[in-house]
């Protein structure tokens, strides 16, 4: 029974963009302590999504030919981002470059708002989604947690929305969970991956718990202090999460309730 | 000679010529990469077609690490 158990568990999957995955995990390529600790950290995720980038290069340098040569030979699916972009015209255009490199039509659009918390531009977000999907463009939208952004999101075509548990790079978890919860109730048909401010597996979880289809992070990973260990932490953090929300939690109660059975009880006596 | 700004640096180039022209000129060997001109696309299959004139600008961009 356990072993049938097992198989099933195993054979979990889901999809997205029109790929059938089996891990929830999605995982940033930046900020290891080197390609090799990049390759090994993306490996034991078992993340099937990488997220890259593009940026200007100068002639005759190699290194994104032989980055972009990693990646590839990861075998796992490929999501260039906008990262840097601060208006619609900058993010169409980044990801119409990158549809171009990286041969996807996958891009995570980032149109920052403003430079200091790296919030996005929800008015410029909505209108490069617009373009990008009627380009034909698998488009995930980094986006805060208002509820009205995803709504006007999902108007415009977007099937995915990413919504931020808190600043990118901040590691400070979810910062408004019952914000988010709201989301993905108004939204159980979209595809919802909690992006950006996650910093350590418990924070995973409960994104998953809240019945979030994914979880895309990088820093939390990049920069612990071992990133393949640490990777292999949230690995496991996802699919806990994921199967707590699948097994339905129990219903919080106001008071205590033992778990051991009270008839029987030795020693028994009434409390005043 | 013309100049036109490659990836926000002034660049002298011959003269008005197309981008597979100008990608020879200022030796880009490299494989990956996407071009943008005067901030819009220019995809590869146009690149024979497209003119560079003075001053355009000229964004290449190539694969890296990204979150």
């Amino acid at each position: 029974m356990t072993k049938h158990i097992e198989t099933k568990q195993q054979k979990d999957t889901w999809e997205i963009g029109g790929k059938t995955l089996s891990s929830r995990l999605l995982i940033g390529s930046a900020l290891y302590p080197s390609p090799a600790n990049m390759e090994d950290a993306i490996k034991i995720s078992g993340a099937q999504i990488v997220t890259v980038a593009l940026r200007r290069q100068a002639a005759g340098e190699g290194t994104g030919d032989n980055f972009w040569n990693i990646i590839k030979s990861l075998g796992i699916e490929v999501l260039p981002n906008t990262a840097g972009c601060h208006s619609a015209k900058e993010a169409i255009t980044t990801a119409q470059m990158a549809r171009e490199v990286f041969g996807t039509n996958w891009i995570k659009l980032e149109v920052i708002g403003d430079q200091y918390n790296l919030q996005p531009d929800p008015f410029e977000t909505v209108k490069a989604a617009e373009v990008l999907i009627k380009e034909g463009f698998e488009v995930f939208p980094y986006t805060t947690d208002d509820l009205v952004v995803s709504k006007r999101l999902a108007d415009v075509g977007c099937k995915i929305i990413m919504p931020w548990g808190s600043m990118i790079g901040s590691g400070k978890g979810l910062m408004n969970p019952d914000n988010l919860k709201a989301i993905r109730k108004q939204f159980p048909e979209l595809k919802l991956i909690i992006d950006a401010g996650i910093g350590k597996p418990s924070h995973a979880t409960q994104a998953m718990e809240l019945g979030y289809d994914g979880v895309l992070l990088n820093s939390a990973i990049a920069l612990a202090q071992d990133p393949v260990k640490m990777a292999k932490a949230f690995k496991y953090a996802v699919e806990a999460g994921r199967f707590g929300y699948e097994s339905g939690t129990m219903q919080e109660r106001q008071f205590a309730s033992p778990s051991t059975p009270t008839i029987g009880t030795p020693f028994w006596h009434q409390f005043d | 000679m013309i100049e036109i700004i490659v990836n926000g640096i002034r660049t002298a180039i011959s003269n008005e010529m197309n981008i597979n022209e100008m990608i020879k000129e200022l030796e880009y060997t490299q494989k990956g990469f996407a071009l943008a001109l005067n901030g819009t696309f220019v995809a590869i299959s146009t690149y024979e077609t497209t003119i560079i004139y003075d001053n355009d600008s000229i964004e290449i961009l190539a694969p890296v690490q990204g979150g």
